[in-house]
């Protein structure tokens, strides 16, 4: 299943590079929300996380023709997503710096879905405030290989190639990051009920 | 016997949720054949994929679908028109416009020019005026279109001096018909 996923994603990528818009739509598609996701787990904002996205794609359409492995299609475009973050959070930074940012924390606060029930907004934000806790109080390397893993889903290879590190440094990070998410029992506790 | 009884510390778990493969062999075959650790693996995992389901359910949808290729190119297109259209009629502005020295010489030397090209027309215009047929006809004629007689202009348009006035009456009476 996941082998023939891999497949099509490479046949699209390999005729979206040579002008295939079709193919290229396809692609926009199939990781339209796992990027809207891990732009969003790492911005808290809607809409930073939805103008994000959209930066996104049009980066990958741009530079789609000088992908050579279409294999690493995917770890390629999470490391554009990673790159276009890191610039976003520069640039508000220096806004910050200038007193010119509008920034408000939005600390995971708009969302959607079954948003009238009270408890399940709760839980959320709950989950959402032992998230941010947990993550922030790692180092950048270890955060980065936890959410990469366990909230993007990607694998260690997959990783490995979208932050250009080997396998065994992420392995030592994820190490070490899962450590500590052991000794944390507020996130701990909350992740054994599940989805409610 | 023994091998059997000592299970996956807390180092060896993590490693085999990590990647199983980089465990020692012993530790290895101790997990495969454990069904305590197993389920400690197990467990462990089940709330590690628990997050993966919590951050995904709790996290809000993007409100509006990805925009095909085309429409993507054609937004970013259109106001990139724009702008180059603006910067067009911007810089047409500046160059009409321009207080800068060099262009100040440039525009004076322009006004000398049509100043000079001004006068040159005039002249023109009073030869024109003067001269209405070429010298060829004005001979013929026998005579030049420049210049007329003092008695023809005198009768023509009469000074004032030898103008006489009747009393009582601003109306100007011709000598000429006084006499005849
Ligand atoms: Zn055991």
């Amino acid at each position: 299943m996941a082998d023939s996923k891999y497949q099509q994603v490479s046949e699209l990528v390999d005729k979206a590079r040579h002008g295939n818009r079709n193919s290229t739509d396809q692609l926009v598609m199939l990781f339209h929300e796992d990027i809207f996701r891990m732009v969003y787990y790492r911005t808290r904002s809607r809409m930073d996380a939805e103008d994000l996205t959209q930066e996104i794609f049009m980066q990958m359409i741009k530079s789609l023709p000088g992908l050579k492995k279409t294999s690493r299609f995917k770890s390629w475009l999470f490391r554009i997503a990673l790159n276009r973050i890191k610039d976003f959070y520069r640039k508000k930074s220096i806004l910050n710096f200038f007193g010119t940012s509008t920034e408000v924390d939005e600390s995971y606060q708009e969302i959607s879905q079954n948003d009238d029930d009270p408890i399940d907004k709760l839980m959320r934000k709950e989950f959402w405030e032992q998230f941010r806790q947990f993550t922030e109080g790692l180092p950048r390397w270890e955060r980065e290989v936890f959410i990469l893993r366990f909230a993007d889903h990607l694998g260690i290879r997959e990783i490995a190639e979208t932050l250009k590190k080997n396998e065994s440094t992420v392995k030592t990070h994820l190490y070490r990051a899962l450590k500590k998410f052991r000794q944390t029992p507020g996130l701990h506790d909350l992740l054994k009920g599940g989805v409610p | 016997m023994k091998s059997k009884t000592i299970h996956l510390d807390e180092d060896q778990l993590i490693w085999s949720v990590v990647d199983e493969n980089d465990l020692a062999p012993a530790v290895r075959n101790h997990l495969s054949s454990c069904p305590v650790c197993q389920e400690r693996k197990r467990h462990f995992e089940q709330e590690l994929n628990n997050l993966g389901n919590m951050t995904k359910a709790f996290s809000p949808l993007p409100r509006e679908k990805p925009v095909p290729v085309v429409q993507i190119f054609r937004n970013w297109l259109r106001p990139a028109f724009v702008s180059g259209f603006a910067l067009v009629l911007l810089i047409m502005g500046i160059w009409w416009s321009s207080p800068f020295p060099v262009s100040q010489e440039n525009r004076m030397t322009q006004a000398v020019g049509e100043m000079e090209d001004d006068s040159q027309l005039v002249v023109e215009i009073r030869v024109v005026e003067e001269y209405a047929l070429p010298d060829l006809y004005m001979d013929i004629a026998g005579e030049s279109y420049g210049y007329f007689g003092d008695e023809f202009l005198e009768f023509v348009v009469p000074l004032e001096e030898n103008q006489i006035r009747s009393t009582g009456s601003a109306r100007p009476v011709r000598l000429i018909h006084l006499i005849s």
